[in-house]
């Protein structure tokens, strides 16, 4: 085993590195910005360096100030958690031709899986479904006929450009051609390119991503999949193991594809392989991520593994700690994130400082934290602070888990999604597994906080008033016999 | 303690025509409060509201603590006098809660003639800051006050007692360590410009508070300077540059609200730690005390019935139970506080005299308040008792009365007549509130005894002139004395005339007691010792 | 009767006072009577019983807001003090502040303009939109307390016009 290790991030996932390589002996070392400076991952390492940079996230991206710091701390290696550097090849390339061990896949696998065009192109040779589409190169006719071939809706694009420009839905074959020749026109004028491009549209899709594992040898296991299909603003929000609902024939090839693509690339690292789900059970390669996932808890509550364990020790150079027929999984687990935010502000971040934090505790709970109780809040970072996984031995015992979990979180000070999580949790269409991309969006109205009626008013306003020091004073400090007398008048 | 056994009988004829007797007085009471609170010239109301200001009595609520009461003083002070153009003697006083302290409140009525003094306005501003004197109370001033009456000038200006002696009470109060503060809602002018100068802390609302010695017009017939009221005296000016004024406040309820603050920064001294047990109501009911009370002065009653109506539980210590029983002493507890009442069961002859002297030596021994409730008609009279030294034996219960260093109250339960009045702690024997029900009367004798007196000398005068005297012109003297001495008995003249400090419906006592005494507490026991008694 | 203590919840205003305190507290919110009482949770909390029903209530303070998680669900609530109360009726909006975070782009008016109703004294950017702030009332700048590219948070104090006689 590795002897030390610096965790190149914040936050929560720095947190919950460190849980595991101190409970293996590693020596922790944090690195942080000083806006962090007392944030509970300086706290929790056994030593902390101090990145220099004027906005605080320049820190955590700043590739060769980390790279010296774990050169001067003596770390052995350095665990990238997941967003900043965490899919960077020249960092990792960094951090082994300084002689460290890097926690993750080779930089080459990055390399390839970052590219979208090259991952495509990769995955489709690995065999594993990708979107039906096709790309114009200069024949209308030809164009229409080969998208049409591929079945409505579909989406056409300008090849080269990106934003919304050139993008159109298609619904029925005659729009094909008028709507083709225009995204044409509109593709050279703004890229000077009139290349389009079309693909099958998945309407009302779901986001199911298998986690693997591999050992860089091609010896790769999958520990099933998860299902991300309840996302705001494209990022996920909430987090489900096994997923929702999923025949099980198709579940068997989505893992299998997954495996598949990892064992093509001889992974190394604990990875995801993401899919779109169409409600006609096509699925399609979308991204293969190249670290730990987010939303790894779910999985390792229903498998019981510890995943930063696993690429602790394939870092280390051990073979993988399971063989497939080893993993198996037990009961559901929900994943909520905790973030800083107004969900009915469009989720517009929320600032201000943790004044009070109680974590609901038992059985089947965890919170992976990265916030403590007087922390400031800022805008500097994302807006998530915390993760909330409840596991039950059905999915319906584990919504009922993670409803109760959030009515018991109090995190008071800065505004939370918490009682947001909490309505879509109980709604019924997500207790009906009835999940795709959409879902908060089509359920927006029922996912409002509910009007107050006049007597729940009374009660906050009550409770409000109570915790004003002048009116509590007032309320309570009144004097004998004029408390009793009361409001009367000789 | 045992419970005092009423024997009332609530479905008799008696009961039944009292209460309706002593309902109506009440009613009739509430009456002429709320219209000398309340009942306006339409004029004076729009002048305020035009100028932005609240009513004086909006003021009021809002500065006191919300939920708790106000025992306000003399609300019928001068309701016989000035042809009644000033009610409440134009200015409210009383003791309220402000931030959970009891402070004394004096406000100028500016709904009146602009707040105008008259010279019992003077009397009334004076009687309250007397009070915050003897109980050591706060006194918030909420200044509006055109100055003083000119056409009265000479009854409220010159005397010990007029007008200088509320800037003397100031002072006095400052030197005893009292806080003072002046909220200016209103002119402050002449006289009426020290209130805030000699407050510890004053508030001033820009545009419509003032302060000055004279004011405009005063100053341009003295110097010919033309000045506005706000040049010469307003917020800004006095704020920012002469410092007479510590606050400024946009507007009267900002002013109220900085009050309330400046009051929440003041510390709460230390009461005298008088026996306060848990407070228990009272075990028969209050309202009774209306089919108590009898509809006629003359008619005697038993006084027990109404200590029953006012205590805790109903229970009752009786000092001395079968001597001198027509004066009845014993301890009591009062929201909770340790009281000694004596209370009149009928003439004072010299038993009853000398248990009152002992019995107020021992509230004296034993720190208790005492609580008077009068209805006397006087010492007994006549050889016999003369010759038992019942002037002697009165004496001593006014040595002993007088030289009590324990706070006293007085309630005038019904009549009051001679000197009865004097050894049961009347107006003139420093109670710390005197307070009358609404059939109470008070002379130095009965209305039908001074009429026959008064006939009787008038006949004189008309025999001696040689003058032919009948029946008819007899009837019609005692008739015209009776009537005009009996208008200076009632208890509304007597209020008019500040005699007490206030008219209480008879079930509103307890309440108006357990604030008076609440408050006497705040002030240190007096010096223990007595002058010489006649043995 | 008193100074009403003034709160805000989802953008409208309350009034709350105390209308008696024996045997039971008594509270006045919008004109309505409503028996309360307060305990201690044990765990940090208080538990309030109102209406028949008992609540467990966790408040904090955040500046001006209190938040409060009760039963399962957090309420933000404003307060204004009694004497910043009355100011606000009296002299209208005296400071301008910012409703979320963000940073200043341009600064239009400096300290001693005279402004009119609506005219634009900062522009914020905040969430990638800029944002004009604008002046409540007319009136004079008395300060602008944030500068060209200064960072703040929501809530934040950005200018204030003098008072008015």
């Amino acid at each position: 085993m590795l002897e030390s290790i610096l965790i190149a991030n914040r936050g929560e996932i720095a947190c919950r590195v460190m849980h595991t390589a101190r409970r293996l002996g590693l020596r922790c070392i944090a690195v942080y910005h000083h806006a962090d400076r007392t944030a509970p991952h300086v706290a929790l390492a056994d030593a902390a360096i101090e990145l220099d940079a004027d906005i605080p996230t320049a820190a955590y991206l700043d590739s060769a100030q980390i790279v010296a710091a774990a050169q001067t701390s003596g770390a052995a290696s350095v665990h990238p958690g997941y967003g900043f550097l965490a899919e960077n090849a020249d960092f990792a390339a960094a951090v082994e031709a300084a002689g460290l061990v890097f926690v993750g896949p080779q930089p080459e696998v990055i390399r390839l899986m970052g590219d979208k065009v090259h991952a495509r192109d990769f995955a489709a040779r690995a065999g594993v479904p990708l979107a039906p589409s096709v790309t114009q190169d200069g024949s209308l006719d030809a164009f229409v006929s080969q998208a049409a071939a591929i079945g409505f809706p579909l989406l056409i694009k300008a090849a080269a450009g990106g934003g919304g420009k050139g993008m159109s839905i298609v619904r029925e074959a005659a729009e094909l051609a008028p709507r083709a020749r225009t995204a044409m026109d509109e593709a050279e004028r703004y890229f000077a390119d009139r290349r389009i491009y079309a693909e099958r549209y998945v309407e009302r899709p779901r986001h199911i991503e298998v986690q693997v594992v591999g050992d860089g040898q091609g010896n790769v296991v999958h520990l099933f999949e998860r299902e991300c299909s309840v996302q705001r603003r494209f990022q996920k929000i909430i987090e489900e193991a096994p997923a929702a609902t999923l025949p099980p024939e198709l579940r068997a090839r989505i893992c299998q594809a997954a495996t598949d693509l990892a064992a093509s690339a001889r992974y190394r690292n604990a990875g995801t392989i993401e899919f779109i789900l169409a409600p006609d059970g096509e699925f399609y390669f979308l991204e293969m991520n190249t670290r730990l996932q987010v939303e790894h808890p779910v999985t390792e509550m229903i498998c019981g593994v510890d995943l930063v364990e696993a690429q602790l020790r394939i870092a280390s150079g051990e073979s993988l700690p399971w063989r497939q027929n080893e993993i198996t999984q037990r009961g559901h687990a929900i994943e909520c994130r905790l973030c800083c935010e107004d969900p009915y502000q469009d989720f517009r971040p929320a600032t201000g400082k943790v004044r009070k934090l109680v974590v609901p505790q038992g059985d089947g709970v965890r919170f992976d934290s990265g916030v403590i109780e007087g922390q400031n809040v800022s805008a500097a970072f994302d807006s998530m602070i915390g993760k909330l996984v409840c596991h039950g031995q059905d999915r319906a015992s584990a919504i009922d888990a993670g409803i109760a979990a959030l009515q018991a979180f109090v995190l008071l000070g800065v505004d939370t999604n918490i009682d947001y999580l909490g309505r879509v949790l109980a709604h019924p269409a997500f207790r009906a597994g009835e999940l795709h991309t959409g879902f908060v969006t089509e359920h927006a109205a029922a996912l409002a906080p509910p009007e107050l009626a006049a007597d729940q008013e009374a009660v906050v306003l009550a409770a409000a008033a109570l915790g004003v020091a002048e009116f509590r004073r007032l309320a309570r400090d009144t004097p004998e016999p004029y408390a009793s007398i009361g409001a009367w008048r000789n | 303690m045992p419970r005092i056994q009423s024997t009332i009988q609530t479905n008799s004829a008696d009961f039944r025509r009292n209460a309706a007797h002593n309902r109506a007085l009440a009613e009739e009471l509430h009456r002429r409060q709320q219209a000398a609170r309340f009942e306006r010239p339409a004029r004076d109301v729009e002048r305020l509201a035009s100028h932005g200001k609240m009513m004086p009595r909006e003021r009021i609520d809002k500065l006191l603590d919300p939920g708790t009461p106000l025992l306000e003083f003399s609300t019928l002070a001068a309701n016989m006098a000035y042809d009644g153009e000033a009610p409440g003697a134009s200015c409210i006083t009383g003791i309220g809660m402000v931030q959970g302290r009891e402070v004394i409140l004096c406000v100028h009525d500016s709904s009146i003639k602009g707040g105008a003094w008259y010279p019992l306005s003077v009397k009334k501003i004076v009687r309250c800051l007397d009070i915050a004197i003897e109980n050591r109370l706060p006194v918030i001033h909420l200044c509006d006050s055109a100055g003083g009456f000119l056409p009265l000038q000479s009854e409220l200006f010159p005397d010990k007692y007029m007008a200088g002696r509320i800037f003397r009470n100031q002072c006095i109060l400052s030197e005893l360590g009292v806080k003072q503060l002046a909220l200016v809602f209103g002119h402050c002018t002449a006289g009426g410009a020290y209130i805030p100068a000699l407050s510890d802390y004053s508030v001033i609302v820009r545009g419509t508070g003032a302060v000055f010695l004279g004011g405009p017009p005063l100053v341009k017939a003295a110097t010919g300077e033309v000045v506005t009221a706000d040049e010469l005296g307003g917020c800004d000016l006095h704020t920012q540059v002469s410092g007479t004024c510590d606050y400024p406040a946009s507007s009267e309820l900002e002013a109220i609200a900085l009050g309330r603050e400046i009051v929440q920064q003041w510390d709460r001294p230390a009461k005298w730690p008088l026996q306060q047990d848990p407070v228990e109501d009272p075990y028969y009911d209050p309202d009774e005390l209306y089919g108590i009370i009898p509809d006629d002065i003359k008619r005697a009653f038993e006084m027990r019935e109404v200590i029953a109506r006012l205590v805790d539980g109903s229970r009752f210590h009786e000092y001395q139970p079968a001597y001198g029983t027509t004066l009845i002493c014993g301890y009591a507890n009062l929201w909770g506080y340790k009281v000694g009442f004596l209370a009149n069961n009928g003439v004072l002859f010299n038993d009853s005299a000398l248990k009152g002297a002992h019995f107020i030596e021992l509230c004296n021994q034993n720190d208790t308040p005492i609580v008077f409730l009068q209805n006397i008609t006087g010492y007994m009279i006549g050889r016999e008792y003369e010759a038992r030294g019942i002037s002697k034996d009165g004496a001593k219960m006014i040595m002993a009365q007088v030289g009590s260093h324990v706070p006293k109250f007085t309630i005038m339960c019904h009549g009051s007549f001679g000197a009865g009045n004097y050894g049961m702690c009347g107006r003139a024997f420093d109670g710390r509130l005197v307070f009358s029900w609404p059939n109470h009367q008070i002379g130095v004798m009965g209305g039908e005894q001074a009429a026959k007196t008064l006939a009787d000398v008038k006949l004189r005068q008309l025999e001696r002139r040689g003058e032919a005297v009948d029946q008819a012109t007899l009837d019609r003297v005692y008739h015209e004395t009776l009537e005009a001495y009996q208008h200076q008995l009632s208890a509304y003249y007597s209020t008019s005339e500040l005699w007490d400090d206030g008219i209480l419906d008879p079930v509103d006592t307890r309440n108006a007691l357990g604030i008076a005494i609440s408050a006497a507490l705040n002030a240190p026991l007096g010096r223990r010792g007595y002058g010489v008694f006649r043995f | 009767m008193g100074l009403d203590f003034k709160f805000t919840l989802d953008q409208k205003d309350h009034d709350v006072s105390v209308r008696a305190r024996r045997p039971d507290l008594v509270l006045d919110i919008d004109g309505r009577a409503h028996t309360v009482r307060e305990s201690a949770a044990g765990d940090g909390a208080v538990t309030l019983e109102m209406g028949g029903r008992s609540y467990h209530v966790w408040r904090v303070w955040e500046g001006d807001r209190l938040h409060l998680r009760i039963d399962g669900r957090s309420y933000s609530v404003g307060y204004e003090d009694a004497i910043a109360a009355a100011q606000h009726a009296a002299g209208g909006d005296d400071v301008l502040r910012a409703d979320m975070p963000g940073v200043v782009v341009a600064v239009h008016a400096e300290t001693g303009a005279t402004v009119q109703t609506g005219d634009t004294v900062l522009v914020i950017e905040s969430m990638k939109m800029q944002v004009n702030i604008v002046a409540p009332r007319d009136g004079v700048i008395e300060a602008v307390h944030v500068a060209l590219n200064e960072n703040f948070d929501k809530g934040a104090l950005l200018a204030a016009l003098k008072a008015t006689d």
